[in-house]
């Protein structure tokens, strides 16, 4: 059996941790890069309940791009999706917010609009939108509803049981034929919205799976409010047995019927109510119409192209930072300070120009060994100097988690790396300037983090490779400013917008 | 009034150093000349080994200075430290061999850190310095695996191994029969001769004292109470000493 | 009362007292580790010992933490017919959580005390100040390979740990409980995210410097022999243990 040095067993341990590592990355990040690729759309929804970042966009249950950002415009929310680059959307298309799978999470589904539309333009917006269906005020409304039924017929069976009415039976058998007429018409004319009604139910049934599945308190609320729907509804079947059951039960009672004027017009005056309904439900009003078509609120418009507006200013805005940062240099406890002036064009690129004030400059000490009789003595002698003033001048840009700079650095060329964490508030930076054929290159490392918006933390060293003995371990903090918060700080002097 | 040529190597000026409250030293002058070897006496516990640490910096003085080649090492940084550090060598009273490694790497150890030999003449340093103190064929045996005595010895190999400036060398045959006692005597003062070296050395033994020492220093009661030749400490009128040397329970140190 | 407040406010002052020479410690490891020369054997050693020994433990460790996971999670998502959340709600657990913070914990249990007791006996033979005494720093010899094996080595350990849990968890899943595994692996690849392994891996990494750094520190400083060694010891693995699962708290706080 052969022994492997140790070497050899570290290395294979740290390759097969490797490729694991990969192998699951690869696995699971395979979204990851896709989203970062195409374009991007957005919408406005009434409520983005349950939404998170990341989640999927379908268009007939198919996967093509990813919920961005979901933030709050104008008390609606504003949902901002990346969409795959070949999938195009017309300008008809509707979004909606649906729930996937027993335990609800949920998703947004483009339900694409007519071929023949325009598509929606990259960084446009999808106007049509469904928010999620509230489970519980429908529920209310539901019990209304069979409120409203009960009373109709109890009315219709007070009608129908009256001696006067038995003479009118006709008539009423005519407007019964005619309602039925024009229920079947409105049916036939929406057809369409009836398929949608059965689509919503079909979401508001897995709304409620969904809600049985999470919330066991709220299930117990559903079932009560179905038990009082449905028991209203039996009422309801109740009275319509008693109506059928008198009619059945005999002829003379018809003819009663018949004859009363006043039930003919109470019955007429209800049916004309019936009829009033479904043509309620048609336009697409009422609770139930609610359900069958949704009411597009042009005002939206208004108020998202006026934060379109905004938006737009704000990306392309010139920013400006004033930085002071001092490093306390526990090798030869010393301050280094450093003032900066940082020009930001654009978001991903920045102009950086810096004062150093480095104390390494102050002290020299010079170590003299003598040699007397055998032993030697060896003497510190300090000289002081005066700090020494460095400038620095760089331009740096980012891709995505990392940023570049190059230029002056203390006077020197150089270059450097900066690596974005946690929403920015920890940058690590590793930088390389002072390129002397003699010596190695000044090498400092550095964390910095901002715990709050105005100050920030550093640790790091400097010159870790040096040949001369000037490495330090350093802590330290600093200041920044934005021309924002200066504007407000010199209360209102004007900044040069270069 | 020390003579021009003999500058101190070691000097320590009225060090004071005490643990939660017992005085061990209690303002300690000594100076140590270079190229001799020096021995201290003195009762057991009664702080030589706290003593010796102090010349290396193992320990901090509460008070006191203590210039090694005229600098103060007690104001030095870690990396200064190490930079005086490597002009010493010490065996320890335990000995301190690392159990982690084999007789041989121990005494290597020095060899690898500080210089750029190759294996094959440390390996040739090793074998020669273990003979010196004795040891054959040892030397890939574990230091469990040894005598206590044996340990030392190693310890002392390890000590020797880079041939130091300054050797501090605590207890070096306290637990050794007394031939090879003195076989590691005479391997002192040749090494003393040979790399003029300047010697410290703990010890009880009185008989290897006076055999090795070119001066003897007595610590008492955190002092150094007497210090001279060794004729000179031999006719001293101190009487802790006189009691000392002659190894009696009677005189004013008092044990029981 | 008083002596309450009193016994509060001296165990306070003890533990800020600690804690600073904690960071000191770490301050000084990080000053020597930039030092040369970088003792690639030594750290390649404590790699071994921390990560390729810790394997099989791990591996168990997480094979089987996966595999329960597997199995409660199954009794509770069958209620509402949510079985096929099995895979990734282990996946999730596993890479955020269970997967660092148990590895930690093993490590912690097998190395850190390895590292107390190792330079706690160092300490108290006087090993440590052999090694100042032959001018090698103890810190960079013995702290840093320890500190900078922990810091790399546990990420390597957890991802594996990440790895055969989903597959205990597959296993029992798919195995044992008949879950679709097409819905099993679809379901955790399109919840599990990059970032959530990441995060895992970082998290992780600031474990083992925990447990590293707090081994080496109770070790190296040691006092009172063989009780205390393993007194130290104790205090290592409690100490780092707790100190794991709080930072784990603020970590995740920060993260996710
Ligand atoms: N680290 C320490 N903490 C507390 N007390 C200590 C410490 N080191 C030494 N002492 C005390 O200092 C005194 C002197 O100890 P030291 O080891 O110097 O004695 P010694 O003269 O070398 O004795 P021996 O000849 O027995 O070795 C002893 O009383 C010991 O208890
Ligand atoms: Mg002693």
């Amino acid at each position: 059996m052969t022994k492997f040095s140790v070497e050899a067993k570290v290395g294979f341990f740290v390759v097969i941790g490797m490729i694991v590592l990969a192998y699951m990355s690869m696995k699971v990040g395979k979204f990851e890069y896709a989203g970062e690729k195409g374009y991007e759309l957005y919408a406005y929804f009434d409520s983005a309940e349950g939404l998170v970042k990341g989640v999927p966009v379908q268009i007939a249950g198919v996967e093509v791009g990813r919920v961005k950002e979901i933030s709050l415009e104008a008390g609606k929310a504003k949902v901002a999706f990346q969409l795959d680059p070949e999938v195009q959307v017309g300008e008809d298309a509707e979004a909606a917010i649906r729930t996937k799978g027993v335990l609800g999470d949920k998703y947004v589904e483009v339900i694409p609009g007519s071929p023949q539309a325009q598509p929606i333009k990259p960084g446009g917006r999808i106007v049509r939108t469904q928010s999620p269906a509230n489970i519980d005020t429908l529920l209310k409304q539901l019990s209304s509803i069979g409120t409203d039924i009960k009373e109709i017929t109890q009315s219709l069976s007070g009608v129908l049981g009256g001696r006067e009415g038995e003479t009118s039976l006709k008539t009423i058998m005519d407007n019964i034929r005619s309602i039925a007429e024009t229920l079947n018409e409105t049916i036939q004319k929406n057809n369409e919205n009836i398929n949608r009604t059965l689509d919503n139910l079909a979401i508001f049934s897995k709304d409620l799976k969904e809600i049985s599945g999470t919330n066991k308190e709220a299930v117990h609320e559903i079932v009560a409010n179905f038990r009082q729907v449905s028991d209203q509804f039996r009422d309801a079947l109740i009275a319509f047995s008693e109506i059928t059951g008198k009619i059945n039960r005999g002829e003379g009672t018809i003819g009663k019927l018949i004859h009363d004027e006043e039930t003919i017009r109470s019955m007429n005056e209800t049916l004309v109510a019936l009829k009033g309904i479904t043509e309620k439900i048609n336009r697409g009003e009422g609770t139930i119409g609610k359900l069958v078509q949704d009411d597009e609120t042009a005002d939206n418009i208004n108020a998202a192209l006026s934060s379109i507006n905004e938006y737009l200013q704000k990306e392309e805005r010139f920013r400006t930072y004033v930085d002071y940062r001092g490093e306390y240099l526990f090798d030869s406890d010393d301050v280094k300070s450093y003032l900066s002036l940082r020009i930001q064009p654009k978001e991903d690129k920045y102009y950086l120009l810096q004062i150093i004030d480095d104390p390494s400059g102050k002290k020299t000490v010079t170590e003299t060994t003598t040699t007397v009789g055998g032993t030697s003595t060896t003497e510190y002698k300090e000289e002081i100097d005066k700090d020494e003033i460095k400038f620095s001048a760089q331009i740096a840009k980012r891709y995505y988690d990392l940023g570049l700079r190059a230029g002056l650095f203390e006077s020197t060329g150089g270059i450097a790396a900066d690596y974005y964490l946690f929403d920015d508030r920890l940058i690590l930076s590793l930088e390389t300037f002072d390129f002397d054929p003699d010596e190695n290159p000044h090498l400092k490392f550095k964390a910095d983090f901002t715990p709050f918006q105005y100050i920030y933390l550093t640790v790091g060293f400097d010159d870790f490779i040096s040949t001369e003995g000037t490495e330090s371990f350093f802590i330290g903090g600093g200041l920044r400013f934005s021309d924002e918060d200066l504007k407000t700080l010199l209360s209102g002097a004007p900044i040069p917008k270069n | 009034m020390a003579k021009p040529e003999s500058s101190p190597v070691i000097e320590l000026v009225s060090l004071h150093k005490s643990f939660n409250g017992q005085i061990v030293l209690d303002g300690l002058d000594l100076r140590i000349e270079a190229g001799q070897t020096t021995v201290i006496i003195g009762q057991s516990g009664g702080g030589k080994s706290v003593l010796l640490k102090h010349m290396i910096a193992l320990i901090k003085p509460d008070q006191g200075k203590v210039l090694v080649e005229g600098v103060d090492i007690t104001r030095l940084n870690d990396r200064q430290l190490n930079n005086i550090r490597k002009n010493f060598g010490m065996l320890f009273q335990a000995a301190a061999l690392f159990d982690s490694m084999t007789v041989g790497e121990n005494v290597a150890f020095p060899l690898r850190e500080h210089t750029r030999l190759k294996q094959h003449e440390i390996d040739e340093i090793v074998k020669h310095k273990l003979r010196q103190v004795g040891l054959k064929g040892v030397a890939h045996k574990m230091p469990s695996e040894l005598s206590g005595g044996m340990q030392k010895r190693v310890g002392l190999a390890r000590a020797l191994a880079l041939d130091p400036k300054i050797i501090l060398f605590d207890e070096p045959t306290t637990g050794l029969d007394p031939i090879t006692a003195d076989a590691i005597d005479r391997l002192i003062v040749d090494t003393q001769k040979h790399t003029n070296a300047t010697c410290i050395v703990i010890s009880h033994d009185i008989e290897s004292t006076f055999k090795i020492a070119d001066t003897v220093a007595m610590l008492y009661h955190g002092k150094i109470v007497e210090i001279g030749k060794p004729e000179d400490i031999k006719s001293s009128k101190n009487l802790a000493l006189q009691q000392f040397i002659q190894g009696k329970a009677e005189g004013p140190i008092q044990v029981v | 009362m008083i002596k309450i407040i009193e016994t509060i406010g001296r165990g306070l002052i003890r533990f800020i007292e600690e804690f600073g020479q904690v960071m000191f410690l770490l301050m000084s490891a990080a000053t020597w580790m930039v030092r040369p020369p970088a003792r690639l054997r030594a750290i390649f050693k404590q790699m071994e010992f921390v990560g390729v020994n810790s394997l099989a433990v791990v591996i168990l460790t997480g094979a089987f933490t996966g595999a329960v996971l597997a199995l409660q999670a199954y009794h509770g998502f069958r209620l509402f017919g949510a079985e096929s959340l099995v895979g990734s709600t282990v996946a999730l657990a596993m890479t955020r959580e269970l997967g660092p913070v148990l590895t930690s914990l093993m490590v912690t249990g097998r190395a850190g005390s390895a590292m107390a007791a190792e330079l706690g006996t160092m300490r108290v033979t006087e090993q440590i100040d052999a090694l100042y005494t032959m001018a090698t720093n103890p810190i960079k010899y013995l702290v840093v390979p320890r500190i900078v094996a922990g810091v790399l080595m546990l990420p390597v350990l957890t991802i594996i740990a990440d790895f055969v849990g989903i597959l205990g968890g597959y296993i029992v899943g798919v195995g044992l409980l008949e879950i679709n595994s097409g819905i099993y692996v679809a379901k955790m690849i399109e919840i599990v995210e990059l970032e959530d392994i990441f995060n895992g891996l970082v998290k992780s990494a600031c474990f083992g410097l925990i447990l590293s750094l707090v081994g080496c520190y109770k070790g190296f400083y040691t006092t009172g022999g063989a009780q205390g060694v393993g007194q130290a010891t104790t205090r290592a693995v409690v100490i780092a243990s707790v100190s794991i699962l709080i930072s784990d708290y603020f970590l995740t706080a920060a993260m996710f």
